[in-house]
């Protein structure tokens, strides 16, 4: 605890100096002390509940039962924190579309679909899954817990006794207590994410991977951010900004930091992308269905669109030609229509590309065309779930 | 996302404090019509995994889960369940370990069975909030829940007669909560001390129909010690069909 301050300081200072060459990097990790097992009651108890409810979670419809993908995302676990450390944590992927990972007390490590949809390289995916591991080596559940406890503690003396008095100078004192202790409670939980992000950091740059990724990861996700609330109207959001009760330090500021903790020599290491894509290449349609399915139009486009920086591929035609039926305006019908075109161009055995290009046509007036495209749809797969509804839309009712 | 969880709970705690007690008028067990089982008739009675959990309360409010009591109250309950429903003239039965789509199988229908007995207690024991096919006017003021045939397919229900489910949650107020209690009690402000949770239903493991649940948000018994256990137990079993515990009692 003491250490902390101390370490935190060192990169929190390296931020204020804001030159890249005064920074010094995340400190490596400490060697491995083995195994812990948790001690007192409360870690113990709380390991507990943790046990029986990663014990319902490995039974859990919403886990992702791929072998494969999942000891790829353990492999990236275990070259960022190393071999002895990743034996601790057990991982879940999660089919849960939006960014997120987390560790538990016990050593449960929970993967969304989402995260894997957003990170681009094994670096990237490393300088998450570092982050969440660090979360576990200095056991903030357990320390957020008793942070939490401490703080209802003293709202709840202070709400009996406020509610004793009839006076409005103590009611009011009470208000400015109350705030002051979740202020420090929401700051407490900021701090403990900013010890975090640095250990993440330190095991990163004691890797073989680029930790330059780890700040990367938020450039990105303030990219999507910004494409969503241009879709919406909204204003540009301010990535600086604090909210009072904020969990995590401002995308912006951990961008800058992260970047100023990265290793300089380690910028010239691999960052595992080539891999990383062809570990996720399987999976990339499913994930980008349930990522359209989110309703986030800026954000959708904003997360294609960067994939095909490599190459537009079949799966995103029709992924973009999806996203923007989805939104249904007849212009976005036009464009959609365009896109499952590439689509079927590139891969012309693409079956669910006939068919949002048939829907399209149909609803653009172009009925000769759009039951063409449907009768290929159901010619190339007649036992679709949707073949029943789909031949009502074509005279004759078979693909004949 | 931990942390949101943990938000809601810290605001729940602190609301809590000072919150008024739920209204009184609501039932706490019902079996459905029609349905008998004589002592002594020599069911099997399976038993799955029981949600047992036992802990303090901060002074602030917060559940402190503690291993130690849990794992007391796991062995005393059950050494209760067994003796008890003995005297019944039924057999308890474990239910056996699962494993790949069969524990998949037996968590979905537990987290069914939690979706079901919240249903009851909410829109049927609770008089006032009765669903409209569950009111007495409607001549449906019957007990008609299931969880589906589904249960004849899980681990060792082809063996057993009914499958009994049991969720056990108890807090017991720190000493901290306890002097924060007798502070505002003097003061005349209501603080709740403590939590005492228990459900137990009866399903056919045939049909999948809720045969009988008791469900009380305030049990008596302290599940860390034998005796309490077996309070508890006689407590959840009181209107178990064909019980004659109620009676022992008086």
């Amino acid at each position: 605890m003491i250490a902390k301050p101390i370490v935190l300081g060192l990169g929190l200072a390296a931020l204020a100096l804001g030159s890249p060459t005064l920074a010094a990097p995340a400190p490596l990790p400490a060697p491995y002390k083995g195994v812990y097992q948790p001690q007192g009651v409360d870690e113990i108890g709380m390991w507990r509940e943790d046990d029986e409810s990663e014990r319902r979670l490995a039974a859990s419809p919403l886990v992702l039962r791929d072998e494969k993908l999942t000891s790829y995302v353990k492999g990236v676990l275990c070259e960022a924190v190393g071999n002895d450390r990743c034996n601790a944590a057990r991982v879940y992927i999660l089919r849960e579309p939006s960014f997120n990972a987390t560790m538990s007390p016990n050593g449960t490590m929970r993967v969304y679909t989402g995260l894997l949809l957003r990170v681009r390289s094994e670096a990237e995916l490393a300088a998450v899954l570092g982050h969440e591991f660090g979360h576990f080596e200095h056991r903030h559940g357990v320390n957020g817990f008793k942070s939490a406890r401490g703080a209802t503690d003293v709202l709840a003396w202070a709400q009996v006794l406020a509610s004793m008095s009839s006076s409005y100078d103590v009611r009011r004192s009470y208000q400015n207590l109350e705030l002051s202790v979740y202020g420090s409670f929401f700051r407490y939980k900021r701090d403990q994410e900013r010890e975090a992000d640095l250990t993440g950091l330190g095991y990163l740059n004691a890797s073989q991977l680029q930790p330059q990724a780890a700040s990367a990861v938020w450039k990105n996700l303030m990219g999507e951010a910004e494409a969503s609330a241009r879709v919406r109207g909204l204003k540009k959001p301010n990535f600086n900004a604090i909210a009072f009760t904020a969990s995590h330090p401002p995308d912006g500021e951990r961008a800058t930091y992260l970047s100023e903790l990265a290793l300089p020599e380690g910028a010239s290491r691999g960052d595992g992308a080539d891999r990383y894509r062809a570990a996720l290449k399987p999976w990339l349609p499913q994930f980008l269905e349930e990522q359209i399915k989110l309703n986030d139009f800026g954000g959708s486009d904003y997360l294609i669109e960067r994939l095909a920086e490599d190459g537009w591929t079949p799966e995103l035609w029709f992924a973009r030609g999806e996203l923007f039926r989805t939104r249904g305006n007849q212009r976005d019908l036009a464009n959609a229509a365009d896109f499952y075109t590439k689509a079927i161009e590139a891969n012309s055995n693409l079956a669910p590309a006939y068919r949002g290009l048939g829907l399209s046509l149909l609803k653009l007036g172009r009925t000769a065309d759009g039951q063409k495209a449907l009768r290929t749809y159901l010619q190339l797969s007649p036992a679709a779930s949707d073949a029943g509804m789909i031949k009502l839309m074509v005279p004759g009712g078979t693909a004949q | 996302m931990k942390f949101v969880l943990r938000l809601i709970a810290l605001v729940f705690a602190c609301a809590s404090l000072l919150g008024t007690q739920a209204a009184s008028a609501q039932e706490k067990s019902a079996t459905k019509e029609g349905f008998e089982l004589p002592a002594q008739s020599g069911k099997k009675i399976l038993v799955f995994r029981p949600a047992i959990s036992v802990g303090a309360q901060s002074t602030g409010g917060l559940f402190e889960p503690n291993a130690e009591w849990t794992e007391q109250a796991k062995t005393n309950i059950r050494a209760s369940l067994d003796k008890l429903q003995l005297q019944l003239g039924n057999a308890v039965v474990t239910a056996p370990e699962a494993y790949g789509d069969d524990a998949r199988a037996v968590e979905e229908h537990m987290a069914l069975f939690a979706a079901v007995s919240q249903a009851v207690i909410e829109y049927q024991f609770f008089v006032g909030n009765r669903l409209p096919t569950k009111k007495r006017d409607n001549k449906n003021d019957v007990f008609e829940w299931s969880l589906g045939p589904g249960v004849a397919s899980l681990p060792g229900a082809s063996q057993a007669d009914y499958g009994l489910f049991l969720y056990n949650k108890d807090q017991y107020g720190s000493t901290g909560r306890k002097v924060l209690q007798l502070v505002a009690a003097m003061g005349g402000v209501g603080v709740k001390s403590g939590e005492h949770i228990g459900y137990a239903g009866l399903v056919d493991l045939k049909t999948g129909d809720l045969l009988w649940l008791n469900a009380d948000g305030a049990m008596g018994g302290d599940v860390r010690e034998p005796e309490g256990s077996e309070k508890r137990v006689r407590q959840l079993l009181e209107d178990f069909p064909g019980s004659t515990i109620k009676d022992d009692q008086r």
